[in-house]
C-alpha cells in the first residue's frame, strides 16, 4: 500500500465522503446556525443540505471515469457500482424530500444526518469487496437505521418497532460474523475474490457449508427473506413512513446488490451437473429454500393484513423471494452477466414503486392518523394524483404489462430458466412464482378497490364522515404528491422503455466483467 | 513447548501465594474472630463507620449513563490509534506516504471531533441540568 | 499439548452456542443484549485464533473494526432499551406486544 493507493482511496470514496460530509453539516449547522429557529424552517433548511450533497455526491459520480479500479482488493469500483450508488443517492433525496413533512421529532439534525449516515452505508455495501467492508457497510446501515424507525417518539409502536429491528439486526450481524470469520479461517483471506479462488475446487466440507449458510444470514436480514423477515412488518408499520420508505427501497436494493455480488465474487459455482456437486458449495440450497419460503409466505400473509404498511411489508417479503431467484440464477458464470442486470433492474424498479407507495401510505398516515386499509376509502376523488400514483405503483409491484414490475419479472423468470446445473429446482421455483402471481394480484386490487370503487357506497354518510374530513385540505399540492408523480413517472417510463435502465445496465455488468 | 511454559512458572508463583495469602486471611479470621455471632448492628452494610441511609441499591440517574457511554465510545475509538502509532515512523520515512501518514490521522480525529462537539452542544456532558421545569417524574420529558 | 487451531473453533463455538442459548432463552432485553456480545465475542475469538495459524493479520484487523462497531451497537442499543423503559417502565420482551399480526 503506497501514497498512490491512498490518495487514490480519497479519489474514489469521494462520494461517500461527500455524503457523510453533508451529514456532519446537517447535523453541526442544525444545532448551531439554526438553533432556535421554528421546527419548519430547519427542515426546509436540513432538506437543502441534503440535496446539495447528494447533488455534490452524484455529479462526482458521473465524473470519475467509469474503469473497474479496485483500491488494495478492498473497495471495487466500476460502472456497474457506479450505477447502483447513484440510485442510492437519488432514493435517498427522495427520501429527505418526503421527511419535510416529518412533523413528528423536532430533532431534525439528527434525523436528516442519520438518513444520510444510512446512505453511506448503503454505497460501502454496494462498493465493498472485502469482508470487512460488507460487515462495515451493514452495521453502518443498521446502526443508522435503528434509531431512525425509533425518532416518533410519541408513537405508540416506534420504540417496540426499533427495539425488535435492533434486536434482530444485531442478532443475524453476529451469526454473519461468526460465518465470515469461519470463512476468513477457510480461506486465509478477507478478499472477497480471493475466498472464490481458495474455495474453488475444494469437495463438500461441513464447515464450509456452515460458513457460507451462517454468512448468508445477515443478507437474508437485510433483504427481509422468510426466515429473517420477522422485524420487517413491526418495522414498517411502526416507522416514521419517510423511514419505512427507506429500509423498502434504499436498503433492499443495496443489501440485493450486495447479496448478488458477494454470491457472485466470494462464493465459487457449483460444478459440472449432478446433485453431489450442486450442494458442493452450500449456497444454491439455501438460497433456494429462502426463495421459496419467502413467496409463498410473503404473499399468503399479505393477504390478512388490514394496514397498507404491513401490507407492502409482507408485499415485499414476498418480492424478496423473486429476487431472490435472480441472486439462485448468478450460479454458472455464462448466465451471470444476465442475472446480474436483471436482479439490478428488479431491485431499482421495485425499490422505486415502493417508495412511491410509501409515499402514498405517508399522506394517508398524515390525515387519518393511521394508514388503515379502510383509511383508504374514497382516496380517488379526495386525492386523485396521489390515487392514480397508488395504482400505478401497486399494478407495478403485481407485475401487469405497461409498468416496470412487468419487464423486471420477466428478465428475472428468464434469467432463472438460464440458470445451468439447477434446472429443475429454478423451474420449480419459477412455476411457484407463476402460481402465487394472481395472490398478488388479488390483494393488490382490494387496495385499489377501497380507493377507487367502495367509496361511493360510503357517499350516503355525508361530507363529515371520516374519510371526508377536510383536514387541512387533503387536495393541498403536497410533497408526498410530489414524489408520488415522479416514482409513477419513473415506474412508467421503465415499464414502456426497459433498456433506458436495462441497456446500461448490461453494458456496464459487461465492463466490470461479470 | 515446554520453554513456552516455562515462562510462566512466575505467573504460576505469584497465583499460589496470591491463593494463599487471601485464603490464609479468611481462615484467620474464621478460628480468630468469634464467627457466629450475629446482630443487627453486624449485619448493616458498613458505610466508613456511618449508619447506613437508604436501601442497598438505589437507581442512578440516566445522566450518568449517558456519560458512560460516551466514555465508551470515545474510549474504543482510540484503539485506532495504537496501529497508527506502530506504522507511525515507518511510513515517515517512506518519502512516499511521508506528509499523508500524518494527514490519515487528523481526518479520523477530526470526525471524532465533530461528534464530541456534538455532544457537548447537545449538552449531553453536563451533570447538572441548569433548569429543571415540571415533575422529575415526567416519563416523556423531550430532551 | 499444543492448542491447534480446531480448539480455538471449538471454544469459540461453545461460546457462540451459549450466547444463541443466551438469546433465545432469557427474557430480560439487557441479558439479551449481553448475550449478543458473547457470539460478536465469539467470532472475534474465531478471527483472531484463524489469524495466527493462517499467518497473516488480516483477521485481527478486522478484529478491530468489530470491537469499534460493537462499541456503537452497545449504545444504540442501550438508548432504546433506555428509550423503552421511560415509556413502559419495562425492560421485557414479554412486554413487547403492540405490535402484533
Amino acid at each position: 500500500m503506497n501514497n498512490a493507493a491512498y490518495i487514490q482511496l480519497f479519489k474514489l470514496a469521494g462520494p461517500e465522503m461527500l455524503i457523510a460530509l453533508a451529514a456532519l453539516a446537517v447535523l453541526l449547522v442544525d444545532l448551531t446556525l439554526m438553533r432556535g429557529a421554528p421546527v419548519r424552517a430547519r427542515r426546509v433548511i436540513a432538506v437543502l443540505l441534503t440535496g446539495v450533497g447528494g447533488f455534490a455526491a452524484a455529479l462526482y459520480l458521473l465524473q470519475v471515469p467509469l474503469r473497474a479500479v479496485s483500491w488494495g482488493g478492498l473497495w471495487a469500483v466500476d460502472p456497474l457500482t457506479q450505477l447502483v450508488k447513484l440510485g442510492l443517492v437519488g432514493l435517498a433525496v427522495l427520501t429527505a424530500v418526503l421527511s419535510l413533512e416529518a412533523d413528528y421529532t423536532d430533532h431534525v439534525g439528527e434525523h436528516f444526518a442519520l438518513l444520510l449516515l444510512a446512505t453511506v452505508g448503503l454505497m460501502v455495501m454496494a462498493g465493498a469487496a472485502d469482508l470487512v467492508l460488507v460487515f462495515l457497510g451493514l452495521e453502518l446501515t443498521g446502526l443508522s437505521l435503528y434509531p431512525l424507525v425509533a425518532l416518533n417518539k410519541a408513537g405508540p409502536r416506534a420504540t417496540e418497532a426499533a427495539l425488535k429491528y435492533f434486536f434482530f439486526g444485531a442478532l443475524a450481524a453476529a451469526v454473519t460474523l461468526f460465518g465470515f470469520s469461519f470463512l476468513y479461517g477457510l480461506s486465509g483471506t478477507t478478499n472477497l475474490a480471493g475466498i472464490a479462488a481458495a474455495l474453488r475446487g475444494r469437495g463438500f466440507d461441513p464447515l464450509l457449508a456452515l460458513a457460507v449458510v451462517f454468512s448468508l444470514v445477515g443478507f437474508g436480514f437485510k433483504v427481509a427473506a422468510v426466515p429473517f423477515h420477522l422485524w420487517a412488518p413491526d418495522a414498517y408499520q411502526g416507522a416514521p413512513t419517510p423511514v419505512a420508505a427507506f429500509i423498502a427501497s434504499g436498503s433492499k436494493l443495496a443489501g440485493f446488490f450486495l447479496l448478488g455480488r458477494f454470491v457472485a465474487l466470494a462464493l465459487p459455482e457449483s460444478g459440472d451437473a449432478g446433485r453431489a456437486a450442486l450442494f458442493t458449495p452450500g449456497w444454491v440450497p439455501a438460497v433456494a429454500v429462502l426463495a421459496l419460503a419467502s413467496m409463498v409466505l410473503g404473499n399468503l400473509a399479505a393477504l390478512a393484513q388490514r394496514d397498507l404498511k404491513r401490507l407492502l411489508a409482507y408485499s415485499a417479503i414476498a418480492h424478496a423471494g423473486y429476487l431472490l431467484l435472480a441472486v439462485l440464477a448468478l450460479n454458472g458464470a455464462a448466465n451471470r452477466p444476465a442475472a446480474l442486470a436483471a436482479l439490478v433492474y428488479y431491485a431499482g424498479t421495485y425499490a422505486l414503486a415502493g417508495l412511491g407507495a410509501f409515499a402514498v401510505a405517508g399522506h394517508v398516515e398524515r390525515h387519518a392518523g393511521a394508514a388503515a386499509l379502510n383509511h383508504l376509502t374514497g382516496l380517488g376523488r379526495r386525492a386523485p394524483w396521489l390515487a392514480a400514483g397508488l395504482a400505478v405503483f401497486l399494478l407495478s409491484l403485481a407485475g401487469l404489462p405497461p409498468l416496470a414490475g412487468f419487464p423486471a419479472k420477466f428478465y428475472v423468470f428468464a434469467a432463472a430458466l438460464n440458470t445451468p446445473h439447477a434446472g429443475a429446482v429454478s423451474l420449480g421455483l419459477v412455476v411457484v412464482a407463476l402460481l402465487l402471481s394472481p395472490v398478488g394480484f388479488y390483494y393488490y386490487l382490494r387496495v385499489l378497490k377501497l380507493a377507487f370503487v367502495t367509496e361511493s357506497e360510503k357517499r350516503p354518510a355525508g361530507p363529515d364522515a371520516p374519510g371526508n374530513s377536510p383536514q387541512g385540505g387533503e387536495n393541498r399540492f403536497g410533497v408526498e404528491t410530489a414524489v408520488a408523480l415522479l416514482a409513477a413517472a419513473g415506474v412508467l417510463g421503465l415499464g414502456l422503455f426497459p433498456q433506458w435502465l436495462l441497456g446500461p445496465l448490461q453494458a456496464a455488468v459487461r465492463e466490470a466483467g461479470g | 513447548m515446554d520453554a513456552q511454559l516455562a515462562q510462566y512458572i512466575p505467573v504460576l508463583i505469584l497465583l499460589v501465594l496470591a491463593g494463599a495469602v487471601s485464603g490464609g486471611m479468611l481462615l484467620l479470621a474464621h478460628w480468630l474472630g468469634k464467627a457466629g455471632r450475629r446482630t443487627a448492628a453486624k449485619d448493616m452494610a458498613y458505610e466508613c463507620g456511618m449508619v447506613p441511609v437508604g436501601g442497598g441499591s438505589t437507581r442512578l440517574a440516566v445522566k450518568f449513563y449517558l456519560v458512560a457511554m460516551l466514555f465508551i465510545l470515545f474510549d474504543i475509538e482510540v484503539v485506532f490509534l495504537y496501529p497508527w502509532a506502530v506504522v507511525f515512523r515507518e511510513l515517515l520515512r517512506e518519502a512516499a506516504t511521508a506528509n499523508l501518514i500524518f494527514w490519515a490521522m487528523v481526518s479520523f480525529l477530526g470526525v471524532l471531533f465533530a461528534g464530541y462537539l456534538y455532544a457537548w452542544r447537545k449538552g449531553a456532558l453536563d451533570w447538572h441540568e441548569p433548569r429543571r421545569a415540571g415533575s422529575p417524574a415526567a416519563p416523556n420529558r423531550s430532551r | 499439548m499444543n492448542p491447534g487451531l480446531e480448539h480455538y473453533l471449538v471454544v469459540s463455538a461453545l461460546l457462540f452456542c451459549l450466547g444463541l442459548v443466551g438469546v433465545v432463552l432469557r427474557r430480560n432485553l439487557l441479558v439479551i443484549y449481553m448475550s449478543l456480545e458473547l457470539m460478536l465475542n465469539a467470532a472475534n475469538l474465531a478471527l483472531v485464533a484463524a489469524s495466527r495459524f493462517v499467518g497473516n493479520l488480516d483477521g485481527q484487523v478486522m478484529v478491530f473494526f468489530v470491537v469499534t462497531v460493537a462499541a456503537a451497537e452497545v449504545a444504540v442499543g442501550l438508548a432504546l432499551i433506555v428509550a423503552l423503559y421511560r415509556r413502559r417502565q419495562t425492560a421485557h420482551v414479554e412486554d413487547l406486544t403492540t405490535l402484533r399480526l
